[in-house]
């Protein structure tokens, strides 16, 4: 016998997974967590530095967030608070995917009940509460990027 | 061509495709395409052409396939990209004049479009899908009263009921393929199925399997095994029903 | 953690997921109207004055613990679905703790430090 079974598996077609919303969002919402992990870690210990582990002073303050802010670039703005303002992006995503997958998974919110088939047959993927979720994350985006916007180069 | 039966008009129409197959050998332990040309009517489907390539063109093409009408989940094959059932699938609707037939994704290849369904099955088994009684014996030895079910109890699980187990959604799931472990969307499904069932007592049981890294947990909810199923079961909506469960401590309802 | 049920840990992940919406949104509404002012010490909206204001402080508490136990809780389900063997996995748990106590030792002792200026 020169025929030996397989031992891996076929590949996926990546096609199916690029053109869904859904995928899109897990993606995102993993990558986006990773580098929120990191920023917690960095930005506990650059303010727990600037408040000198427990003996807060304006000297040690104002020296270490001088340093870590960097130069102006852009109006008020300096290095620091720009990539402050992209951080806060990423964590209105997460959270307002997040809230997404809370309601449905803990609360059963924008779950359709199983019922009897009618045709045609349209996944819950696919049913208006889900759109309306993602058209509501999509809103809560829209409206965080303006005030942000707002509080960080206007303000 | 058509025909005219009492004042009712049928076009059909015929048309030449070009059908590229992805076929495993297992001889190289490779992949190769072989490109058939092929007539089919619009009422045909990719199963039909199928059948027709092994009987007048290439008798090695394998391909399983049992009762060519969607009920008994063999013929499960990846058609232009998305995992569908090749009797189901007619080419005349699928707008392309080169039509991919590919294996089903995530399974291990035997030949050509066939793939080995063990590890499918295994993962499938170990959720327990039968109805368990806390009394073993009752089912067998005392059969004097049958198990009532109302129209709602029975709508509760019914839809995850007409799992053909094809291997669709196993297929198309992302996580399936991140995670050779995880139970995938099927299995999960038919736990849900067995679980809400208000006739089964075995919710506890099954707990163990699913309440796991390789159980609900590694679904993030692509959403995609509801999107290729065939028999419309939702398995995205079983899973997170029993998320719900897990997560409020409520067994499914009843 | 063979010990706690995955359930457990996602059901807090959910919990602490649902806190970290409000008491961060309180973290960022107190950036309002100016981030720049909002970071120096004493401007009217400055950081003394966030120091000296007792719900926001008690806010920033809750944020520290909730954000620790869910940024670890992620970062863990992350790497651990790289599934790269065993000693991968334990390994993933010690650092993943020792972070997590770590952020939250470092956290309180700042903040309970910066609770001296009132």
């Amino acid at each position: 016998m020169t025929e030996k079974l397989a031992t891996k598996r076929n590949p996926p077609k990546w096609s199916l997974w690029l053109r869904g919303l859904d995928e899109w969002l897990l993606i995102f919402q993993k990558v986006s967590g990773a580098i929120l992990a990191i920023y917690l870690i960095g930005h506990t210990l650059v303010i727990s530095t600037a408040l000198g582990f427990g003996h807060p002073s304006q000297l040690t303050w104002e020296r270490v967030i001088g340093l870590i802010e960097g130069p102006r670039v852009v109006g008020v703005a300096h290095v620091g608070t720009i990539i402050e303002y992209l951080i806060a992006l990423l964590v209105a995503v997460h959270g307002a995917n997040g809230v997404r997958l809370i309601l449905m998974q803990y609360f059963g919110l924008g779950l359709p009940k199983p019922e009897r088939h009618t045709y045609p047959m349209i996944p819950s993927p696919r049913k208006s509460p889900q759109l309306v979720y993602k058209y509501l994350v999509i809103a809560v985006v829209i409206v965080f990027i303006i005030l942000a916007s707002y509080v960080a180069f206007v303000g | 061509m058509s025909s005219v039966k009492a004042g009712l008009k049928i076009e059909v129409k015929r048309g030449t495709f070009t059908f590229r197959v992805k076929r495993y050998d297992p001889k190289t332990g490779g992949y190769r395409w072989s490109e058939y040309k092929v007539e089919v009517t619009s009422r045909q489907t990719v199963l039909d052409a199928l059948l027709k390539i092994k009987s007048t063109q290439d008798a090695t093409l394998a391909v399983r396939y049992s009762c060519r009408m969607g009920i008994c989940g063999s013929c499960a094959m990846v058609i232009n990209g998305v995992p569908r059932l090749a009797c189901e699938t007619k080419p005349f609707e699928l707008g392309t004049d080169v039509i991919t037939v590919e294996p089903l994704s995530n399974l291990k290849p035997i030949k050509d479009l066939v793939v080995d369904m063990d590890e499918f099955f295994e993962k499938h088994k170990s959720v327990k899908p039968w109805l368990i009684r806390r009394d073993e014996g009752e089912q067998f030895e005392k059969l004097d009263s049958y198990y009532v079910q109302t129209e709602e109890q029975l709508i509760n699980y019914l839809e995850f009921a007409y799992c053909i187990k094809c291997g669709a959604c196993y297929s198309a799931c992302p996580m399936v393929f991140l995670n050779k472990n995880y139970l995938g969307p099927q299995a999960l499904a038919a736990a849900y199925r067995w679980s809400a069932d208000n006739r089964d007592e075995g919710y506890v049981l099954r707990l163990k399997v699913i309440d796991s890294d390789n159980g609900v947990w590694s679904c993030h909810y692509s959403g995609t095994c509801s999107k290729v199923c065939p028999k419309g079961v939702d398995p995205a909506l079983a899973i997170n029903l029993l998320k719900k469960s897990l997560l409020t401590g409520k067994p499914p309802a009843r | 953690m063979g010990m706690v049920a995955k359930s457990t840990l996602m059901k807090w992940h959910y919990i602490t997921g649902l806190i970290l919406v409000v008491v961060l949104g309180i973290h960022l509404a107190f950036r309002w109207p100016s981030y720049e002012a909002s970071i120096q010490w004493s401007s009217p909206h400055g950081v003394y004055e966030q120091l000296l204001n007792i719900g926001y402080m008690a806010a920033i508490f809750i944020l520290l613990y909730a954000a620790t136990y869910h940024a670890m809780n992620g970062l863990r389900t992350l790497l651990l679905e790289l599934h790269q063997g065993r000693y991968w996995n334990t390994a993933v748990d010690v650092v993943i703790i020792a972070l997590g106590i770590f952020i939250v030792i470092v956290g309180t002792v700042a903040l309970v430090g910066a609770l001296q200026v009132i």
